[in-house]
């Protein structure tokens, strides 16, 4: 079996939900030391590092409960982009920064922000093309996964049951938030 | 002269078991059990039941990396990867480029080299053979026929389960036997839906599965210190209830408490030392895996319990004058008929409804479909023998949001709540004995021990692949029976044979030492002092996941073994 093959095992795995560069990202931070990570150059400038924490948080805004700029999603994108991703998976995910630049994101109101959003989500759906990674479909799955695996982003969701001991049916109560168990890792 | 007989005396021991895993941990507490003074020979390192589940009890925002699986599967856990995707555990599974092997054709191997073996990391689904099963061979004239049948092992496989303790619901099928089983765990609504479905349209039972996990611990099950089953899920971390059966929370411990026991941990077995008077095997040679030094221990009996490929690879290793082609190779069928059971083959679908129907707790298990193709009245199919499936219906959880359009504080609130059901099946199928499916030792090629790597040369067959048709097509025609939406089939083509770690056969038993290494007794024919009772010594793979049966063996053989002992037979 080789790399790819395995990749698609994974992907196949997880019923397809996360991008090959995303899995490979993952990869290469869990090979780098805590010393390198923080002495790893940075490939966003300022700017662009405040779309993607904005992106972010339109993804998965602060509500009632804590949003992704809250529990360090940005941080957690970062740290993945910097020293996981190949280097046209960087490029394509900084073009999709550049692109919302250019359309002024930053100085966009949230609502306009979101119709900028939404344009880029249809566009990439209108796109999608097999095998080829693109900024939203990348920015979107590190906000999921970085937001929903975190301390406070799991506590404030979800009704989370480290140790349910036991297993029944049963019938859904209103507004009953998922169960989180803890063992996708 | 003094020192050397006290040396060798210090390293003498009734008898040896190398492997701690499955059939490992039952053979050493078999024999200690029965009075031997047991040494278990562990090639890996070790692991102390609770204390070493080091991520047992982690949240999810304590893996550095929030545990995503990541590609050091790709790069240092090839085969391992489908399984061992996920931080918390990956590490119990062996690393690929530390223990190579040669894939002349492609080959899975999934290995656990650490105290308790696989029985760490196993699905745990734990299933009777039936009379069938023992029968196939010889009626449709493939392989050999098996020295046993199914009625033999019955008080082997009823004393086994006692100990193990298996959650289950007894049926009454032939084609599946019941065991004796603990309380059964629950269905999901939709899962009994599919149930009272399938059985009313296709005729087909459907049982919930077979799992070794304790759902109410008997006082035998505590007092080697386990408890029930908390459903968390989260067992390839290693379980600190011990709440499902593996060699460290069971078998070990049993075996401990006779202080009988020595193990011994990063001790590979490079060979079995003969001896020449009178052909019996009188220890085996060992290299530890740190410091590379060579030592002999001694015993009367062997017992080799290091996993099919592992105690096979040993058998080979273990040339003489007697035995140039390898320790009871008269035959010619060491490595030979290598079987798996070959999976990444199903369907799947979404579920409309049931919106007010959820459930508490991870159930470690799933629904159990047995075999009903080539079984009874069913029309005769393009292949031999049959498949079951594992599979339940379940309802997606936050990381469909990945993949799910929209964003926002709609969005966010979408996913904090749970998802529509979804359903799939993956099949299992029976893999025929075959003797150019093989392994074989490397002639050039050494691993850091200069011990022989490994090359496998086998892979599924025109049987296997017609039958992954059927799997396909009746997965989803029992999906479509439930009513349920979007049925799609799947067929991985990255699945080769060694997938399914159910890997067996390459040291079967027979009635004839010509056609087989093993007789019904789980003994080399021809060096009655050596048992080898894991997957080597199958004449045929069943459908079922093996475990269960490797176990009765075991017990049987080791029970064998004593009387023979003791009749100074050996």
């Amino acid at each position: 079996m080789n790399r790819r093959e395995a990749l698609s095992r994974v992907s196949l795995m997880l019923g397809g939900t996360l991008s090959a560069p995303t899995l490979l990202a993952f990869d290469r931070w869990n090979q780098m030391t805590p010393e390198s990570r923080v002495n790893s150059p940075s490939i966003l400038n300022e700017e662009q590092r405040e779309i993607m924490a904005r992106v972010a948080e339109r993804i998965i805004p602060k509500t009632d409960t804590p949003g992704a700029i809250d529990v360090g999603v940005p941080a957690f994108i970062e740290l993945m982009l910097r020293e996981g991703y190949t280097k046209p998976v960087q490029d394509t995910f900084l073009t999709g920064l550049g692109d919302l630049a250019g359309k002024g994101f930053l100085t966009a109101s949230a609502d306009q922000q979101t119709t900028l959003l939404k344009q880029v989500e249809a566009q990439t759906l209108a796109n999608a093309k097999a095998g080829s990674v693109s900024f939203w479909q990348l920015i979107k799955e590190l906000t999921v996964w970085g937001y929903f695996t975190s301390e406070a982003g799991i506590k404030s969701s979800f009704d989370y049951q480290p140790i349910p001991g036991k297993f029944e049916a049963i019938k859904i109560r209103p507004g009953q938030k998922d169960f989180m168990y803890g063992n996708q890792v | 002269m003094n020192l050397n007989i006290n040396a060798q005396k210090a390293q003498t021991y009734d008898a040896i078991v190398v492997g701690s895993g499955m059939t490992g941990g039952w053979a050493a507490k078999e024999l200690t059990e029965k009075g031997l003074n047991v040494l278990v020979l562990e090639r890996g390192y070790e692991i102390k039941h609770v204390e070493d589940y080091k991520t047992a009890m982690q949240d999810p925002w304590e893996f550095e990396h929030r545990g995503k699986i990541t590609t050091v599967a790709a790069e240092e856990h090839y085969a391992s990867m489908f399984f061992s995707a996920k931080e918390g555990s990956q590490f119990n599974f062996t690393n690929d480029k530390e223990h190579p092997y040669i894939q002349k054709r492609p080959f899975n191997w999934i290995r656990g080299y650490h105290t308790g073996g696989k029985s760490l990391i196993w699905g745990k689904h734990t299933y009777r053979w039936n009379r069938e099963d023992f029968l196939a061979n010889t009626k449709e004239g493939i392989g050999i026929d098996w020295p046993i049948r199914y009625e033999e092992l019955v008080p082997w496989y009823t004393y086994i389960e006692k100990f193990v303790g298996i959650s289950g619901q007894a049926e009454g099928l032939a084609v599946l036997p019941d065991s004796t089983f603990l309380p059964p765990m629950a269905m999901t609504a939709p899962e009994v839906h599919f149930k009272k479905s399938v059985a009313q349209k296709l005729n087909r039972p459907i049982t919930i599965g077979r799992v070794a996990h304790l759902t109410k611990p008997q006082p035998w099950h505590t007092a080697v210190g386990r408890a029930s089953c908390q459903f968390r899920n989260r067992c390839t971390r290693g379980c600190p209830y011990g709440g499902y059966f593996s060699s460290l929370a069971a078998t070990l411990p049993a075996a401990r408490s006779t202080n009988r026991l020595t193990i011994l941990h990063n001790a590979i077995v490079k060979e079995i030392i003969l001896d020449d008077h009178d052909q019996k095997a009188k220890g085996v040679r060992v290299i530890d895996q740190n410091t590379m030094e060579v030592r002999e221990f001694y015993a009367k009996v062997l017992f080799l319990n290091a996993g099919t490929i592992g105690s096979t690879s040993i058998l080979m290793n273990s040339k003489s004058a007697r035995f140039p082609n390898g320790l009871g190779n008269d035959s010619d069928q060491l490595g030979r008929n290598l079987m798996d059971h070959h999976l990444a083959v199903g369907a799947r679908a979404d579920i409309e409804g049931f919106e007010d129907d959820y459930y508490f707790g991870a159930r470690p298990g799933s629904l159990y479909i047995p075999r009903f193709r080539n079984w009874g009245n069913d029309k005769k199919r393009d292949y031999l023998r049959g498949f079951g499936y594992q599979g339940g219906a379940a309802r997606a959880d936050w990381s469909r949001g990945s993949t799910e359009p929209g964003f926002g504080a709609d969005f966010k609130k979408r996913l904090t709540q749970p998802g529509p059901w979804k359903m799939s099946l993956t099949g299992f199928g029976e893999v025929l004995p075959d003797p150019n499916n093989r392994f074989y030792l490397s002639p050039d090629k050494t691993d850091k021990w200069g011990l022989p790597q490994v090359v496998f040369d086998a892979d599924f067959s025109a049987n296997d692949r017609a039958m992954r048709k059927d799997i396909m097509n009746d997965g989803a025609e029992m999906l479509e029976a439930a009513g349920f939406k979007n049925v799609t089939t799947y067929d991985n083509p990255a699945a080769h044979m060694g997938l399914g770690i159910h890997e067996m056969g390459t040291a079967r038993m027979g009635k004839d030492p010509k056609t087989s290494v093993l007789n019904k007794y789980n003994q080399v024919h021809t060096c009655k002092n050596v048992f080898v009772t894991d997957g080597s010594a199958m004449a045929s793979a069943s459908n079922v996941n093996p475990s269960l049966t490797y176990m009765a063996l075991t017990a049987r053989a080791a029970s064998y073994a004593v009387a023979q002992l003791k009749a100074k037979n050996l």
